[in-house]
């Protein structure tokens, strides 16, 4: 579904210009759960950030479900962000003063859904998360791993077909972390198509497929065997 | 709607976020709209018509018949007796009449004190001219020169304490009128029949009487009076009908382009008799200004308002720019949160309509503590020139020239700032 040939990105400053992204080629079809890995400040999050949209590229193409990205008016392209993908970021991202609920409401209020239907999307949404009961809280009165599984859930209430996530357990410990990657395999399972950056090897391995990124250049792909078979 | 609700709330929260900025920025643009609101009511009320159905059909004409010799002059701006009744003559107007202005003291016996009353000595005609609403009685007969008087509602309430009065007499520095008629309310706003005086926003006078009967008991003038003879005119009574004494002013009901012709050929001709019998010795200028041209004609009254009007306008230009840059760190602050709802899908049109709820908010509040500080602002210019004493009604039109005002500048205030903030880069703030 995501369609990455020659794809280049280049940041230019009046002093220098950084190559984030050299002749990315990149393939990922429906379903996977893609890990990305890879040095600090080697293009991760500017890989991310062009999947999503949020930012342009200087050279290359990307296909969106076969069709081009390149050139799409921005009413499109928030329409694309709104609809068919969910973001997911290090530090949660949450508004401090809105409740989870309201947070949760954001992406649904923007695509002009009716109250029912928004109510609807964001129950279910809580309850995936297992929140329900907080749903008026603020998100200063969450423990880290709570607040990143509101982002989680205002990123999936949506209904997006692609998540992306970036470093989504890099602000919490290991028992939290756990958490959130049990939740985002159970996304996964339901037919979501999730790319996330993390530097953690094991939740790398827990992936269906592994990207590295050195420099701006992405590495063979290996398909790993599924956790279970491979240490039988 | 119901999604514009939301983002009315929306608009609400970020204000709350940031409460003493914001109250700021509001207070700056409140200034800065107040004191140009009260300006504009000023400017505003001076420039309004105050009789649009008749106002191209009243004139003012000037003569230079005069024992004066001079080039290129102007013509007074007030007419000697004589010269009113050579006018009156003409046949033409469907009214006219001569007047000024003077003062004097009322009461109702000789035990009373008296209080001070402002007059306006003229003719009939002045009631039909100027629709001077009559609540009780009528008007003196045509060329009357009898002691009696019309005087205002509030006169009439201060004096009897009530407003059926006709038939009573009062003392005017203690001689008996009758009165024989009671005004209703009237606010002829500018009160441009008074042309040549500089007070178009003040008060009309208390009370009225014919104009023989002010020749008569030598009711001096308190604006123009510009003697062009040795007539002293202190002794009004004895010299001020015959000599050159200018003290009228003088207004004709013109109805028809065609009467305006024939009364301008008439002033010709007059000034061409007056000429050749050697009273005019001169060059004829005769002048015949329409009512709606009155202010522009006598203008250096207003050129200060204008200069006052550039210089209030220069003053919200200054907070405005103010405003945008308190607005622009509020917004840049905020920059972050534009970027997370971009992220999550916000089309930049949708965020401009957040932005009209901004707007609105900002037009509501500016409004409000404009409207206040113009208030203030009146009552504060009625105070330091009373002869320009303002009344703070604000009309229907006014009101919608301020909203619209209010609405432009928090438009302005808002639109820069919001546009730097959405089209931001979107990845950079998502990341700390
Ligand atoms: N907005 C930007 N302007 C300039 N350089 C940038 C910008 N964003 C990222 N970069 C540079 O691009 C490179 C890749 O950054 P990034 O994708 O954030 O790396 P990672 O997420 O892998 O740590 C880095 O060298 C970084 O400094
Ligand atoms: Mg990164």
């Amino acid at each position: 579904m995501i369609t990455l040939t020659n794809l280049s990105k280049i940041f230019r400053t009046e002093l220098i210009e950084t190559h984030a992204l050299r002749n990315v080629n990149l393939q990922v079809n429906e379903g996977e759960f893609v890990a990305l890995t890879g040095p600090s400040g080697s293009g991760k999050s500017t890989l991310l950030n062009i999947l999503g949209t949020l930012e342009g590229f200087d050279e290359g193409d990307y296909l969106l479900d076969g069709k081009s990205v390149n050139g799409l008016p921005d009413s499109e392209l928030s329409k694309l962000r709104n609809q068919k993908i969910g973001f997911i970021f290090q530090s949660f991202n949450l508004i401090k003063d809105f409740s989870i609920y309201d947070n949760i409401e954001l992406p649904l209020r923007y695509r002009g859904l009716k109250a029912k239907e928004r109510k609807d999307r964001i129950e279910s949404a809580l309850e995936l998360v297992g929140l329900q009961a907080r749903r008026n809280y603020l998100p200063s009165q969450l423990s880290g791993g709570q607040q990143q599984r509101v982002a989680i859930a205002r990123a999936i209430a949506g209904q997006p077909r692609i998540l992306l996530a970036d470093e989504p357990t890099g602000n919490l410990d290991s028992l939290m972390a756990r958490q959130v990657m049990e939740l985002l395999e159970q996304i996964n399972k339901q037919g979501c198509t999730i790319l996330m950056v993390t530097h953690d090897p094991d939740q790398a391995r827990r992936a269906s497929r592994n990207i590295q990124i050195v420099d701006g250049q992405l590495h063979d792909s290996t398909l790993y065997e599924p956790l279970a078979s491979q240490s039988a | 709607m119901e999604q514009f609700i939301y983002y009315l709330k929306v608009s609400l929260k970020s204000i709350k976020r940031a409460p003493l900025p914001y109250a700021l920025t509001i207070l700056i643009l409140s200034v800065g709209l107040g004191v140009f609101f009260a300006n504009a009511t000023f400017y505003y009320r001076l420039n309004s018509d105050p009789l649009p159905d008749k106002s191209d059909k009243l004139f003012f004409p000037m003569t230079l018949i005069t024992p004066y010799e001079c080039n290129n002059c102007l013509p007074p701006r007030v007419l000697s007796y004589s010269n009113v009744q050579k006018l009156s003559n003409s046949g033409i107007p469907s009214a006219q009449a001569a007047m000024y202005s003077s003062a004097g003291y009322a009461r109702l016996t000789l035990e009373n004190l008296p209080t001070p009353v402002s007059l306006r000595v003229t003719q009939r005609d002045f009631f039909e001219m100027f629709e001077v609403p009559i609540l009780h009685g009528t008007v003196w007969s045509d060329g009357s020169a009898e002691n009696q008087v019309l005087v205002t509602k509030a006169t009439a309430l201060s004096l009897f304490g009530r407003t059926d009065v006709v038939g009573e007499s009062i003392l005017l520095d203690d001689i008996t009128f009758s009165v024989i008629g009671v005004l209703n309310d009237w606010q002829m706003l500018p009160r441009l029949y008074d042309a040549n005086g500089r007070n178009h926003l003040s008060e009309g006078a208390d009370i009225y009487l014919p104009l023989e009967t002010g020749y008569d008991l030598n009711y001096l003038s308190n604006t123009n009076s510009v003697s062009y003879d040795d007539t002293d005119y202190r002794q009004l009574a004895t010299e001020g009908r015959a000599g050159a004494l200018h003290q009228l002013q003088f207004w004709v009901q013109l109805d028809t382009p065609a009467d305006q012709q024939r009364y301008q050929q008439f002033m010709l001709r007059l000034a061409e008799d007056e000429k050749s019998a050697g009273r005019h010795p001169a060059p004829i200028n005769n002048q015949l200004v329409p009512i709606t041209e009155i202010v522009d004609y006598f203008g250096d009254a207003s050129g200060d308002i204008e200069a006052f009007a550039l210089v209030t306008l220069l003053f919200l230009v200054v907070c405005l720019l103010n405003a945008i840059h308190l607005a622009l760190n509020r917004y840049l602050s905020n920059q972050y949160e534009f970027s997370l709802r971009r992220a999550l899908g916000a089309s930049r049109s949708q965020l401009q309509l957040q932005m009209l709820a901004d707007v609105l908010l900002m037009t509501i509040f500016s409004l409000a503590g404009a409207l206040l500080i113009a208030y203030a602002g009146v009552v504060l210019m009625n105070a330091l020139l009373p002869q320009n004493s303002l009344f703070s009604s604000w009309d229907i039109a006014l009101i919608i020239a301020l909203v619209m005002a209010a609405l432009i500048c928090s438009y302005i205030v808002t639109l820069y700032p919001s546009l730097r903030a959405s089209f931001g880069s979107l990845n950079q703030q998502l990341k700390e």
